[in-house]
């Protein structure tokens, strides 16, 4: 019996594979993938890094507006700490936009898709009736999809 | 205690995770960096990891600044009061303050061109490093980590961000900025007058000389946590797919042709 499953980066990929070996199961095969590239998503998260930052103009420009709204401010009705928040947050806004526009109008070139997509195939020989505990133990460990050949 | 001791075999190398933190080499942008070093001497260099020096100029410049009122009167140039401006500078240390800002962009700028370059070599040569380190003083591993989160408490207390993802000397340094900025120029008091709804006490109770620090350091910490993070993440990756594949990828391995069971 074989089960192909697929992963995430993550560590739960190394304590799977470690519980399995604990079993006494250690005839695997590992294959990381390669990801298409897709659509560029503004904000990286936990699970999906396109490696272009969005924020570097973003912060860059909330500094300039920040500075100079919070030294406006000392004259200005709503005082120097409205006003730099009111910069900080337009300065990085206009940034923001500014990297969307370039990256989603101008360039236009796909970037790799990360995340949410399987990113490692694990491949387990074992015997039949270890299939169930091998099967338990990979959902376990938050595989994606699973499939058993025999 | 590292899983991995150098061999110093290799020519160059793109990671290194200590116990005070993890140190790596990866693509920047240099204007993106020289910016920073423009906010404010020092950034751009804190940004590349290169600590000692960025703390330097950024200690350099919180002296001489105060020394010679710049902040204050970058407020009144701002306000279009150019006298105010003229009379509150001390002029006998300005000179000296010109020069180092202008070593700090230039250098800052210089350095991310080279580190692009070393970062290039060092992902083609691949040399193995330590991901792994725990001591009598703190752990670090390479991880995942969420960036948002990292914002997230940077945007609450500056430093927060930094020690989330283990960048133990910057978030140390920051969180000593942070006492010494929001101390020094009231803005607490300031930000308690303003829920009370009283802006021109609020506006009374403000230092602006110190004030003027807090709106650039508070947006580095915030970037530089959002970045390293993702950073880190792509670095576990990497790191991760490179021992999968060294491991377990065994050539004896083989594949059972038979059908899909349920």
């Amino acid at each position: 019996m074989q089960v192909f499953a697929t992963f995430e980066h993550s560590s739960f990929v190394e304590l799977a594979i470690t519980a399995l070996e604990e079993k006494g199961v250690g005839d695997m095969f590992a294959v990381p993938l390669d990801n298409r590239r897709g659509e560029r998503n503004v904000f990286d998260t936990l699970h999906r890094a396109d490696g272009i930052s969005n924020v570097g103009k973003g912060m860059v420009l909330a500094v300039v507006f920040s500075v100079i709204g919070a030294s406006r401010g000392f004259v200005m009705a709503w005082g120097p700490i409205y006003w730099g928040l009111i910069g900080g947050v337009s300065g990085f806004v206009i940034g923001l936009a500014i990297d969307i526009w370039i990256n989603k109008v101008w360039k236009k070139n796909k970037r790799l898709l990360r995340g949410k997509n399987a990113e490692i195939i694990l491949i387990v020989t074992c015997e039949d009736k270890q299939t169930e505990m091998v099967e338990a133990l990979l959902w376990e460990h938050l595989a994606q999809g699973l499939a058993k050949i025999r | 205690m590292d899983n991995y001791s150098n061999t110093n075999r290799n020519r160059r190398y793109k990671a290194h995770v200590s116990i005070f933190g993890t140190t790596q080499l990866h693509l920047k942008s240099p204007v993106i960096v020289a910016c920073w070093s423009m906010a404010f001497p020092g950034f751009g260099h804190l940004i590349l990891s290169k600590y000692l020096r960025g703390m330097l100029l950024f200690v350099w410049e919180l002296f001489i600044n105060q020394r010679v009122h710049l902040n204050q009167a970058m407020v009144y140039t701002f306000i279009g009061d150019i006298a105010a401006a003229k009379e509150v500078l001390d002029t006998s240390l300005l000179i000296l303050y010109i020069p180092v800002y202008f070593f700090a962009i230039w250098d800052s700028y210089r350095t991310t061109v080279d580190l692009n370059k070393f970062y290039i070599l060092a992902e083609r040569e691949n040399a193995p490093f330590n991901s792994f380190s725990i001591g009598a003083l703190e752990i670090n591993y390479l991880d995942k980590r969420n960036p948002l989160m990292a914002l997230f408490w940077s945007l609450t207390v500056p430093s927060m961000g930094q020690l989330y993802i283990h960048r133990i000397v910057l978030g140390f340094f920051n969180l000593i900025m942070t006492v010494i900025f929001v101390n020094s120029s009231h803005m607490l008091t300031g930000i308690q007058y303003l829920f009370l709804g009283d802006i021109v006490a609020s506006t009374a109770s403000l230092d602006a000389q110190w004030l003027m620090y807090i709106p650039s350091f508070y947006f580095f910490t915030a970037y530089d946590a959002y970045t390293n993070t993702i950073e880190n993440n792509k670095l576990f990756e990497q790191e991760q797919r490179y021992y999968l594949k060294r491991c377990y990828q065994p050539p004896q391995f083989t594949i059972v042709k038979g059908s899909k069971v349920s």
